[in-house]
């Protein structure tokens, strides 16, 4: 299980996740959680078509099982990671 | 069924600004937030107008407030509110989410606003392609590449610069105006609109949607309060959002008595 955190330095709902996904990696250490900002990974982001921020992407065995757009409190993000 | 003194709809300034009054007046107070805590000032990255702080980030702002009112004993789900109804026999009201329902003897309405929608006729004519509300959230995305922004109002303005800094061609367009072919995204900025749905039944609205209230926030309904945004009023701003949480929550401390 791991989850793609798209996002960017200049945008503002992505700040709010930042805790948000601080604290899940907290409480779920056996999820590979990674951050990944759009402007370093340009590439990154268009192949998961990554079309707003913040973006969070579910992978089972590297597959996409779920995505969410947009900010969401730690209840709503471990319902997209079925965790 | 829970039972709280007062209830708040929404988690933005002015609904988190009540609560942190509310609790510090002793009463039992929960919020219910649809979405996530912050409202509309979390997409704004540089705060200037903020009293006391020189520039401090929506984000940063909001979980701040967020803490203390949580810190103060003010409860906080992230449940969204679908119907609040009179509770026959006990005088107080019934806050139902989409996961629960709660008793309260007072609400405050603290809903805000969110971006007016494109019209059927123009998300049509986009198909498949990205709708944003946001052109600071994702105009990076579309680096290089042709995009339209749709509204004719300040924001679109503002947006369009924004974005002519990055992107390859930025169309405008009004908001009944066919959406060129050749853009890759759909910014819209066509002005916003009052979160009351679900109060159409149960305050008065006018008619474009806000909840009827005066500077004392005191809605059509006894027993019902409303702060912030999308409450009628001329000065729609982080500051007055705050001042309506308090005189609402003031209100409905004097109400409880």
């Amino acid at each position: 299980m791991e989850v793609l955190d798209f996002y960017a330095d200049w945008c503002g709902p992505c700040q709010m996740m930042k805790p948000v996904v601080e604290e899940f990696k907290e409480a779920h250490p056996e999820v590979k959680v990674r951050a990944v900002n759009i402007d370093e990974e340009e590439e990154l982001a268009a192949e998961y078509r990554v079309s707003s921020i913040p973006c969070l992407v579910v992978l089972k065995d590297g597959k996409e099982v779920n995505r969410s757009v947009g900010v969401m409190p730690l209840k709503k993000l471990e319902k997209l990671a079925e965790v | 069924m829970k039972k709280y003194d007062v209830v708040i709809v929404g988690a933005g300034m002015a609904g988190l600004t009540a609560a942190i009054y509310v609790a510090r007046a002793g009463k039992s107070v929960l919020v219910l937030e649809g979405t996530m805590h912050g409202g509309q000032i979390i997409n704004t990255i540089k705060i200037q107008n903020w009293p006391g702080d020189f520039e401090v980030s929506g984000a940063d702002l909001m979980n701040k407030i967020y803490h203390q009112a949580n810190n103060l004993g003010a409860e906080v789900e992230y449940e969204e509110v679908v119907k609040i109804s009179e509770n026959r026999g006990d005088g107080g009201f019934v806050v139902e989410t989409n996961e629960n329902e709660y008793a309260c003897r007072a609400v405050i309405l603290a809903t805000g606003t969110e971006p007016r929608r494109l019209s059927e006729k123009q998300a049509a004519d986009a198909g498949s392609r990205p709708i944003s509300y946001c052109a600071t959230c994702d105009g990076a995305l579309y680096k290089g590449k042709p995009v339209v922004v749709v509204g004719s109002g300040n924001t679109a303005k503002h947006e369009m610069k924004y974005l002519e800094g990055i992107c390859s061609k930025v169309h405008h367009i009004h908001h009944d105006d066919p959406i060129p072919a050749d853009a890759e995204a759909v910014f819209v900025a066509i002005g916003r609109v009052p979160n009351t749905k679900v109060l159409k039944d149960f305050v008065e609205l006018d008619k474009d949607g806000y909840v009827v209230a005066g500077e004392d926030c005191k809605t059509s309904r006894s027993g019902v309060f409303v702060a912030g945004d999308c409450r009628t009023k001329s000065a729609r701003q982080l500051v007055t959002a705050a001042g309506d949480g308090a005189i609402a929550a003031g209100a409905v401390v004097e109400y409880l008595k």
